[in-house]
């Protein structure tokens, strides 16, 4: 277990290392085994999911199957890093809006307070819509496992931060295979810039 | 001759003064404007931005100058007591809630006003201490 943990910790550094290279192809992140014929490789993939988003519709790894997406976590009355992370996401947005191959998966990690009309409202704010942007609403310890041990991502109860709730502000880059092509500060301009790059190099994948 | 000369200098000396003021509240504003811009990036530009645009019709931006000389007496009461009001910033009304920012010390209210009221394609001159400290008294 510690040293799945580690090769996630050491491979998540490679990537943001080796995006500085202009890699013609993403690496996959993340734990990897050997396959029982004992030739193939078996990639970590996002687990089965199934949350209800802003417009009550249940989203899943099926409903997502022909998408490349972006994957964040957040909650709606997050007064420190969360609204930079929106802006960062909103470039995404803008730049892919026409591009149905493209998703982002916000997912609240205060249901609490974030419920399905809540999210909606935000969502209305930012004036997006469920075509491309899903605000996902699920019970806390799904979602909490989902970060953990889906994205490797990092969301905990911390009653001290700002809003009660600590996390990490990554964003998760996520192909068509459910796996995992990258992990990005959503919360640095440069790294996000970053990131549609590899958006891009992903996207030329299934051409 | 002489009283031209003595005239001369005497004006010479008015305009030194002058001049030695002016820098100095120059000099006093580029302080306030300065240490503001520190005081921003700590407390306000999580959520304004740090071009002051804010996020879409979440968090209003800080570029409505009209807004801002209007509201002007309020200012420092909205980083004080929070703002939870609906409030219309270039022609968007906004009503989530801004929390309230309790541990800023006047003379810092007055260096962050300083700098929002004059950045982002604002120029309202320096907002002094005293101006902040007299209507944090009045607050609604
Ligand atoms: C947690 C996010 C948050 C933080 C931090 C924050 N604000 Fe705000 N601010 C808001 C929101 C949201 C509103 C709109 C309030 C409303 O609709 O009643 C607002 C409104 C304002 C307004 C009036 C409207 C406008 O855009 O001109 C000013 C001025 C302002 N904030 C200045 C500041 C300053 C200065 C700081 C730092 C000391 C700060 N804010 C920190 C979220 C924030």
């Amino acid at each position: 277990m510690k040293i799945n943990i580690l090769i996630a910790i050491s491979s998540l550094f490679l990537t943001i290392v080796s995006c500085k290279q202009n890699a013609a192809k993403l690496p996959i992140l993340g734990n990897r085994e050997v396959a029982a014929n004992g030739k193939d490789t078996i990639y970590q993939s996002i687990p089965d999911f199934n949350l209800l988003n802003q417009d009550s519709v249940y989203i899943n790894n099926d409903s997502l199957k022909d998408k490349i997406y972006v994957a964040d976590f957040f909650f709606t009355s997050c007064p420190s890093i969360c609204p930079i992370m929106k802006k960062q996401l909103l470039r995404i947005h803008d730049k892919y809006k026409d591009n149905n191959q493209v998703a982002i998966l916000s997912h609240t990690i205060d249901p609490k307070h974030d419920s399905v009309p809540v999210l909606k409202k935000y969502a209305d704010k930012l004036g997006v819509s469920s075509k491309k942007w899903h605000f996902l609403y699920g019970a806390r310890d799904v979602i909490y496992n989902m970060a953990r041990n889906g994205y490797m991502n990092y969301a905990d109860r911390d009653s001290l931060a700002p809003g009660g709730i600590s996390h990490s502000g990554y964003f998760i880059l996520v192909d068509k295979n459910r796996h995992i092509r990258g992990a990005y500060d959503g919360t640095d301009e440069k790294q996000v810039s970053q990131l549609m790059d590899d958006m891009d190099i992903l996207l030329a994948e299934y051409k | 001759m002489r009283a031209k000369i003595i005239s001369i200098a005497f004006s010479m000396l008015i305009i030194c003064i002058f001049l030695s003021a002016c820098s100095e509240n120059e000099v006093k504003y580029q302080r306030y404007y300065a240490d503001g811009s520190q005081i921003y990036q700590v407390h306000c530009q999580n959520c304004h931005m740090k071009d002051g645009s804010g996020l879409a019709n979440v968090i209003p931006p800080l570029t409505d100058s009209t807004f801002l000389r209007e509201n002007r007496k309020d200012l420092a009461c909205y980083i004080v007591y929070g703002l939870a009001d609906t409030i219309v910033v270039n022609g968007i009304t906004y009503q989530t809630p801004m929390p309230a920012e309790k541990h800023l010390a006047a003379i810092d209210i007055a260096k962050v006003l300083t700098y929002i009221t004059n950045s982002f394609g604002n120029k309202q001159g320096i907002y002094d201490v005293k101006e902040v400290e007299k209507n944090i008294n009045n607050c609604k």
